[in-house]
């Protein structure tokens, strides 16, 4: 007998919502289980009195203004979810603080160059070269997803010279050789936070992706914040044929002779699809899900090599001013205690005030995203989730409100009045995002990404049995929301093939 | 040769030292050993610990205090009792006559007592409390959520200087607080102000009374409103002027309001004719309306006792009430919804409406995109159509 359903989806996380849209746009029949009950994974927000906050989204990439939409767009263009999101777009990427230097850096290659060049003149051929790299990486990847790979691997170097020559470097190594000024290389490298390794750690690939992304096309937010867009996606689903089950978690994937052949439910419900795709992480898919004596040793000996990326701390506040009043008048502001980035992420490993700070007004891109008079702040620090996992449950609030204390205070001293108009505060932990979303470490980025786990590199959708596909921020091309969504493209894409060719075969 | 050119192969090089690293990282013993016991169910057992989902709560003893209300203390059966903030609640889940539900009560004991206490007042027309008063007895296993609610002292920013405006069984979270306050000797000043229809009424006077004789930050003044002929005390509502008297100068201090829903209106008038900032003002939630054809925009015409059908997509065929919410109509058809504050605040019970329409009065506390895309809390809808919906 047939099974009803032709794939099964575990986990509504942006990376499920975009396989499982996906695989119904192409005329399959899918179910998408979610043990929650709102969709979005990190993509989602939650309401406190009469403020609304987004949990994860700071700047979403490859959107683009109208006349420049980008690769993201083209694909919800393509399911139709674009048709029930609208974007703003944010002029400014950021501004950067250290001690002796503020800078806001605007939109478009030559703006950007022009004002780094203004504050570092003596750097200005350096700058100028380095973007060149950070440039080139980009056009040259644009053309591989255009042309669907490299090709023959053998003339990769003379087809995708910038690409061969930066996939197994890291960021800090190219950057050094075209900057010698510490503070400039800093400014360079403020969105390490974003991609959650240090300058001397990232893979060059993935942070050059990065920044190109938000210097071409700007940094784009979602109307409605990033609920906004996990709803979009899951009305699509629905409109698609696709069926939905919320507050429906899987305990058991069900294997037969080495094949994944379905899932057991929550509520003991064994249902059967010919695949089966994995929003939750690839341990506890593998170890939890399946069972590792079911699973090939190989696979976990491949993964020794990756390891968890680091989580959050936020600290979510509703302020009772406007953020002019405040002075909040740029979207996304880092504030550095220095430029020293391999000591701040050494601190995102233990349980201090953090080195560095990320301090996001929604209102300066999105004015109608809290009540007139008043704003939306969210401070951001990263912090590894293992020494959590040892805190006495009864030290766990004074924990994270003594961490959550010391980042109100840091913001406070660019911000002064912060904390006294604040009117309703939430800290959120590496246990929170472990607790709503599931993930290993309450990762955001899923495996860290130096060169040998960048997006080349780092673990595929195949997963170690028949059947079974591995979709979200833990595969390639990694973390971080539109990688998220990219990676459902590319399972439904793999998916697809393998059914074209069964078909071919027969 | 050329700078750039050394450069290019010093970066080519690369390829092999990746690779390297990889290879090392994956002998035995190097690298991060997944299948090693400390990730299994990983998420699960650190979470559970501090949020558990679920708790078995065994009835140890019931005390009452007052002729309606009683406080029912518990032990968990299924695990240590999880930490939570003093003003929370749980979610009291019960199977009455066949009918799944659920209500939530305020946690009454400080955290970390041994015993969890829920004080509860049985009012006529109650539901699930006449069968905790009736039924419920020592040894028997309550079904409880974790602890949850956003009702409590943030120490962040609500400062020191806490006055507490409670009404009638709207004592208990503060109830909690208090006991937390003086237990763990918190740096914190408390002014109670406790409005009740009658003296016979309140509950924890006597130990209110001896705390507040023992320690100098924190004060109790009780206002009755049905005062007995010759009644010594304080007489009325928690309005301004006797707020004004009580509590004095209103600057750094943070107001805390619990009690019912008409309490909360007069409360909210009585602090905004203080001119007390609404940041400086805490309300616990109150439940759906009591009567929601009362409520502002409530479509004229409707009787609240119409009866509309309800297509449960993929489920089943129900019919629900005009003046009830839909959660308590999906309650009693057996479907499982999940619930926690069922007063519209925390989208537990979130639902996707397909067709037709609902009323939603003002406290439904929505996401604005949810709004958009027609999801709706089921716990403060009202169907005023055939409606279709998708759990």
């Amino acid at each position: 007998m047939r099974p009803k359903y032709d794939a099964i989806v575990i986990g509504a996380g942006l990376g499920g919502l975009s396989g499982a849209t996906m695989l119904a746009k192409n005329g399959l029949k899918v179910l998408l289980l979610e043990r929650h009950n709102v969709p979005g994974g990190y993509a989602t927000s939650f309401m406190r009195g009469r403020y609304e906050f987004e949990v994860a989204l700071h700047e979403l990439s490859n959107i683009g203004p109208k006349d420049l939409r980008g690769g993201l767009y083209r694909y919800l263009e393509y399911l139709g979810v674009a048709a029930k999101v609208e974007f703003v777009i944010a002029p400014h990427l950021y501004r950067s603080i250290f001690p002796g230097l503020d800078i806001t850096l605007p939109v478009g290659r030559e703006a950007f160059e022009a004002k780094l060049c203004e504050v570092f003149p003596h750097e200005s051929k350096g700058i100028h070269r380095f973007l060149d790299r950070v440039f080139g990486m980009g056009r040259d990847f644009a053309r591989i997803v255009k042309e669907r790979g490299v090709g023959n691997r053998m003339s990769m170097p003379f087809r995708f010279p910038d690409f061969f020559r930066y996939v197994p470097t890291i960021w800090g190594q190219v950057l050094n050789r075209d900057v010698k000024d510490p503070l400039a290389r800093a400014v360079l490298s403020q969105y390490w936070g974003y991609v959650g390794l240090p300058p001397s750690q990232i893979s060059f690939l993935f942070l050059a992706m990065t920044l190109a992304g938000y210097i071409r096309r700007g940094p784009a937010f979602p109307v409605g914040r990033s609920q906004a867009l996990s709803n979009a996606f899951m009305n699509t689903f629905e409109e698609l044929g696709g069926e939905v089950r919320m507050n429906c978690g899987v305990q058991k994937i069900v294997t037969e002779n080495g094949r994944v052949c379905g899932v057991i439910t929550d509520e003991e419900e064994e249902i059967r699809a010919d695949w089966t795709v994995s929003n939750a992480d690839p341990v506890t898919t593998c170890r939890d899900l399946i069972g590792f004596d079911k699973v090939p040793p190989r696979f976990f000996t491949k993964l020794q090599s990756s390891e968890v990326a680091a989580s959050t701390v936020n600290v979510y506040m509703g302020v009772d001013r406007s953020p002019e009043e405040l002075g909040l008048t740029e979207h996304e502001v880092f504030i550095n205690t220095d430029h020293d980035f391999d000591r701040h992420y050494e601190g995102t490993k233990n349980l201090e005030a953090p080195e560095a700070l990320g301090v996001t007004c929604y209102n300066a891109v999105y004015p109608d995203i809290s009540p007139k008079g008043t704003c939306i702040v969210v401070l951001t620090a990263l912090k590894y989730g293992e020494p959590w996992y040892g805190i006495a449950p009864e030290h766990y609030v004074d924990t994270k409100n003594r961490i959550g204390d010391a980042m109100i205070t840091m913001a406070e001293k660019v911000f002064p009045g912060l904390r006294e108009y604040t009117e309703v505060v939430e800290v959120s932990t590496p246990l929170t995002n472990m607790r709503y979303a599931g993930a290993m470490g309450g990762s955001i980025y899923g495996f860290n990404q130096p060169p040998r786990d960048n997006m080349v590199w780092r673990m595929g959708h195949r997963g170690p049995l028949e059947g079974l596909y591995f979709v979200g921020a833990w595969t390639q091309p990694g973390g971080g929301f539109e990688p998220c969504m990219m990676s459902g493209q590319m399972v439904g894409g793999a998916i697809l093939a393998k059914i074209r060719k069964r078909q071919e075969g027969k | 040769m050329p700078l750039e050119q050394i450069n290019w192969l010093l970066d080519v090089r690369e390829y092999r030292r990746v690779a390297k690293n990889r290879k090392a990282l994956r002998e035995p013993g190097q690298g991060t050993d997944y299948t090693d016991e400390k990730f299994r169910e990983v998420v699960r057992r650190v979470v559970s610990r501090i949020h558990p989902r679920r708790m078995n709560l065994r009835l140890v003893e019931f005390i009452s205090q007052t002729a309606t209300a009683k406080t029912f203390c518990f032990e968990r059966a299924d695990g240590p009792l999880p930490p939570f903030r003093a003003g929370q609640y749980v979610n009291v889940i019960v199977n009455i006559e066949g009918v799944r539900t659920s209500r939530p009560y305020s946690i009454s004991s400080a955290p970390l007592a041994e015993r969890m206490e829920l004080t509860v007042r049985d009012k006529p027309g109650g539901f699930v409390a006449p069968y905790l008063f009736n039924e419920l007895k020592v040894g028997d296993l309550l079904e409880t959520t974790g602890p949850a609610g956003h009702f409590y002292h943030e120490p962040l920013i609500d400062g020191e200087n806490l006055v507490f405006l409670a009404g009638g069984s709207g004592i208990t979270p503060f109830m909690s607080m208090i006991r937390d306050t003086v237990h763990r000797q918190r740096p914190l000043r408390i002014k109670l102000l406790y409005g009740s229809r009658t003296p016979e009424d309140v509950i924890f006077r006597t130990e209110l009374e001896n705390l507040a004789a023992s320690h100098s930050n924190f004060t109790f003044s009780l206002v009755v409103s049905e005062a007995p002929e010759g009644y010594g005390g304080l007489k009325g509502f928690l309005d301004s002027k006797l707020i004004t008297q009580l509590v004095g100068d209103i600057k750094g201090k943070t107001f805390y309001v619990c009690g019912p829903r008409a309490m909360h209106d007069f409360c909210r008038a009585a602090l905004n004719a203080m001119e007390v900032p609404q940041r400086k003002i805490r309300y616990e939630l109150y439940g759906a309306p009591e009567d929601v054809s009362k409520e502002p925009g409530w479509p004229e015409g409707v009787s609240k006792d119409v009866v509309f059908e309800v297509d449960v997509a993929g489920k089943k065929m129900i019919l629900a009430k005009a003046g009830e919410p839909l959660l308590n109509a999906l309650d009693r058809s057996g479907l499982v919804v999940p619930a926690l504050c069922r007063s519209g605040e925390c989208s537990a019970c979130r639902i996707r409406l397909l067709t037709g329409k609902v009323f939603v009065p003002s406290q439904a506390n929505v996401r604005e995109s949810d709004r958009k895309a027609g999801y709706i809390h089921s716990c403060v809808s009202y169907p005023v159509d055939n409606l279709k919906i998708r759990l």
